[in-house]
C-alpha cells in the first residue's frame, strides 16, 4: 500500500513538471501585458487573445502556419510511401545488394543531422532549391528515411510470409500485395509514421533557419525566433506562438493516440 | 486439369542439397499425398511445384510444359497453406474471390464463382464476415473455397489439417476427399500424418531424407514396403521391429511385426512377455508387452480383452504377415 502511494507520488510530480512549463505558456498568452508583473504561476485575472491576434496577423503567424503545414503534411504522406515501399522489399523481395542497401539505412540512422548540415546546404543550393518548400521536404525525407525504413521493416516482419506467398498464387504483383496485402494491415505503422514525420517536419528548427532565409517561406519554429532579440524578448507573443504551434500537434496526438502506441510497441512484441 | 512430371529435381541452399533427384509421375486427377517427418523435404517440394521455391534442378512439366521458370499464377495452381494465410482485413467473399479480382473479372461472376463455393463449402452465412471473427474449421474452408474460386488445374495443400482439433480433422478429412472426387482435380497433399495419407491418397509418396523412399497406392505401401523406414512409417500403431535370435531365426536382420499380427496366448514356443501398458479403445484393445531380448511390443487385439498390466502373456507372430529387413533395412522377398 505505501508502496502505491509513493510511486503515485512519484509520478504525480512527474506530470506536474513534464504539464508545468505548458501550463504556464498558456497562462503567459492569455495574460494582459499589464498582469505580467505576477509571478508566471498565477492564472491570468483579465483573460485576454489579443496576444494570439496580434500574432497571427501582425507576427505573420498565418503564413507560417501555411508553410509548416504545407511541408509537414508533404512530408508524412511522402515518408509513408518511400518508407514502406523501401521496407516491403527489404523484408519481403530477395535482391542483389540488399545488405548493401540495409547497411546503408543503418548508417543513416547514425549520422547525426548536425553533422552533415553544411554539405546539406551546399547540395541544396546546387539544385537550386535554396527557399523552396520541396528543398526543405526532400532535405527532411532524406534524413528520416532510414529511421522509418527499420520502423516498417520491423513491423512487415510481423507479418506472415504466407500472407505475401498466398497472394502471389493468387496472381498479384509485388505492387499489388503492397497495396491491396500488406497496406491495409500496416495501420498502426502508417500512423505512427505519419504523426511522428509530421511532428519532426513541424518542429524543426535547424533545417528551416538554413534553408529557407526568406521571410514569407519561414516556418513557425523559426517566426517564433521573431519575438526574441538579444535584449530584449515578447514573452506574450513568444507563449502565444508557442501555443498555436503546438495546438495541431496535441489534437493529432489526441485523436491517433491508440493507433501511435499500438505502432510504436507493433515491432517490438512479434 | 494437369498431370504432372517430376525429372530429377533437385533443391539445394547454397552447398546443401535437400532435395535430390526426385522422379515422379503425376496422373490428371489424382490424389497425391506426399509424406515424411519433419525435415525430409515434402513441404520444399510441393513449394518447389507452387513456384514459391526456385528449381536447382531437374524439370517440373505440368500439364506438358515445362513449368521450372512460370510464376505461380502462370502455372495456374492453387495452394491451401497450413497457416490458412487468409487476408484478414478482407471478408470471406473478398477472400475468396481476391484472385478473380486480380484478373478483373466482372463483378457479378466473381459473386456468382464465390457463392458457388461458399455453397460447397458451407460459408454462405459467413461470406460478410472477416477471418478473426471465423473458427479454425470456418477458416479452413475459406482457404479451401479462395483455392477452388480460381479452378485451378492442380490443387497443393500444405498440411491443411495440422491446426485443427482432432474431431474436425477427421471431418475436415473427409469433406476435402469428396471435393476431390467431385472436382476430380490433381491434388497433391503434404502431411506428417500418416493417416491423412492412407485414408486419402490414390498414392502415396514417402519421403526421407530428401529421398523418395516408395510411391505406392497406401495398401501397397502398408503390404509391401519397401524400406524398414516406410514399414516404421506407414500403420498406426506402428511395426515393431525386432532383431537379435527372433530375426536370426527367420533369416533376416530385421524382423518386423505390426500390431494386429501378433496372435495372443499361442503356446509354449511363443515369445513370454509381460504386459507393461493397455489402451482400451472399444473397438480394439492395445498391449505393450515386455519381451526380453526384443524389448517392448505393441500389440493390437481387436475387441474387447481382460489383459492388464503385469499379466504374463505369450505372444506369436502370423508368419504369413512378417516383414524382413537386412541390415540397410531393405525388405528380403519371402
Amino acid at each position: 500500500m505505501l508502496g502505491r502511494w509513493i510511486l503515485l507520488f512519484i509520478l504525480g510530480i512527474t506530470a506536474a513538471l513534464m504539464a508545468a512549463p505548458l501550463i504556464l505558456t498558456v497562462f503567459t498568452s492569455l495574460k494582459p501585458t499589464t498582469e505580467l508583473v505576477n509571478p508566471a504561476w498565477y492564472p491570468p485575472i483579465d483573460m485576454t487573445f489579443e496576444h494570439y491576434v496580434r500574432v497571427w496577423t501582425e507576427g505573420g503567424f498565418s503564413r507560417y502556419f501555411f508553410n509548416t503545414l504545407v511541408i509537414s503534411v508533404i512530408d508524412a504522406i511522402v515518408m509513408i510511401f518511400i518508407a514502406s515501399m523501401a521496407a516491403y522489399a527489404m523484408v519481403f523481395i530477395d535482391f542483389r545488394g540488399k545488405i548493401f542497401l540495409q547497411i546503408l539505412f543503418l548508417i543513416g540512422l547514425m549520422i547525426p543531422v548536425t553533422a552533415i548540415v553544411l554539405p546539406l546546404f551546399q547540395i541544396v543550393r546546387s539544385f537550386g532549391l535554396l527557399n523552396t518548400h520541396l528543398g526543405v521536404i526532400l532535405a527532411d525525407l532524406a534524413l528520416a528515411v532510414s529511421v522509418f525504413v527499420f520502423m516498417f521493416t520491423s513491423y512487415f516482419a510481423g507479418v506472415p510470409k504466407a500472407l505475401h506467398e498466398a497472394a502471389r498464387i493468387d496472381g498479384a504483383t509485388e505492387f499489388q500485395i503492397y497495396r491491396r496485402v500488406v497496406m491495409p494491415i500496416a495501420t498502426p505503422a502508417v500512423v505512427t509514421t505519419a504523426l511522428l514525420e509530421f511532428l519532426w517536419s513541424w518542429n524543426d528548427l535547424l533545417l528551416r533557419l538554413l534553408l529557407m532565409t526568406r521571410d514569407e517561406m519561414r516556418t513557425l519554429s523559426v517566426g517564433l525566433l521573431n519575438f526574441q532579440g538579444t535584449m530584449t524578448r515578447d514573452v506574450t507573443g513568444l507563449s502565444s506562438g508557442t501555443v498555436i504551434m503546438a495546438i495541431p500537434v496535441v489534437l493529432l496526438f489526441l485523436f491517433f493516440q491508440r493507433h501511435f502506441v499500438r505502432g510504436m510497441t507493433s515491432g517490438a512484441v512479434k | 486439369m494437369a498431370g504432372l512430371e517430376l525429372k530429377k529435381l533437385s533443391k539445394a541452399y547454397g552447398n546443401v542439397e535437400v532435395l535430390h533427384d526426385i522422379n515422379l509421375s503425376i496422373a490428371d486427377g489424382e490424389f497425391i499425398v506426399f509424406v515424411g517427418p519433419s525435415g525430409c523435404g515434402k513441404s520444399t517440394l510441393l513449394r518447389m511445384i507452387a513456384g514459391l521455391e526456385e528449381i536447382t534442378g531437374g524439370d517440373l512439366m505440368i500439364g506438358g510444359k515445362l513449368s521450372n521458370s512460370l510464376s505461380p499464377k502462370q502455372r495456374n495452381i492453387a495452394m491451401v497453406f497450413q497457416s490458412y494465410a487468409l487476408y484478414p482485413q478482407m471478408t470471406v467473399a473478398e477472400n475468396m474471390g481476391f484472385s478473380l479480382s486480380l484478373e478483373r473479372r466482372p463483378k457479378d461472376e466473381i459473386a456468382r464463382k464465390v457463392n458457388e463455393a461458399a455453397e460447397a463449402l458451407k460459408l454462405g452465412p459467413y461470406l460478410d464476415r472477416k477471418p478473426g471473427q471465423l473458427s479454425g474449421g470456418q477458416r479452413q474452408r475459406v482457404a479451401i473455397g479462395r483455392a477452388i474460386v480460381r479452378q485451378p488445374q492442380v490443387f497443393l495443400l500444405d498440411e491443411p489439417l495440422s491446426n485443427l482439433d482432432a474431431a474436425l480433422r477427421s471431418e475436415t478429412r473427409v469433406e476435402i476427399s469428396e471435393l476431390h472426387q467431385r472436382m476430380a482435380t490433381t491434388m497433391i497433399y503434404v502431411t506428417h500424418d500418416q493417416v491423412e495419407a492412407m485414408t486419402m491418397a490414390d498414392r502415396i509418396v514417402v519421403l526421407n531424407g530428401g529421398y523418395i523412399e516408395q510411391v505406392g497406392s497406401p495398401m501397397e505401401l502398408y503390404n509391401k514396403p519397401a524400406s524398414e523406414f516406410v514399414a516404421g512409417f506407414i500403420g498406426s500403431p506402428k511395426m515393431n521391429f525386432v532383431k537379435g535370435r527372433f530375426a536370426d531365426a527367420v533369416g533376416a536382420a530385421t524382423l518386423g511385426v505390426r500390431p494386429e499380427h501378433f496372435v495372443v496366448g499361442a503356446g509354449d514356443d511363443a515369445w513370454e512377455g509381460k504386459v507393461t501398458l493397455v489402451e482400451r479403445l472399444g473397438h480394439d484393445t492395445i498391449l505393450y508387452v515386455n519381451v526380453p531380448e526384443a524389448g517392448v511390443l505393441t500389440v493390437s487385439l481387436s475387441g474387447q480383452h481382460d489383459q492388464t498390466v503385469g499379466d504374463t502373456v505369450h505372444l506369436k507372430p502370423k508368419m504369413e504377415f512378417i516383414h524382413k529387413f537386412t541390415n540397410e533395412g531393405r525388405p528380403i522377398a519371402a
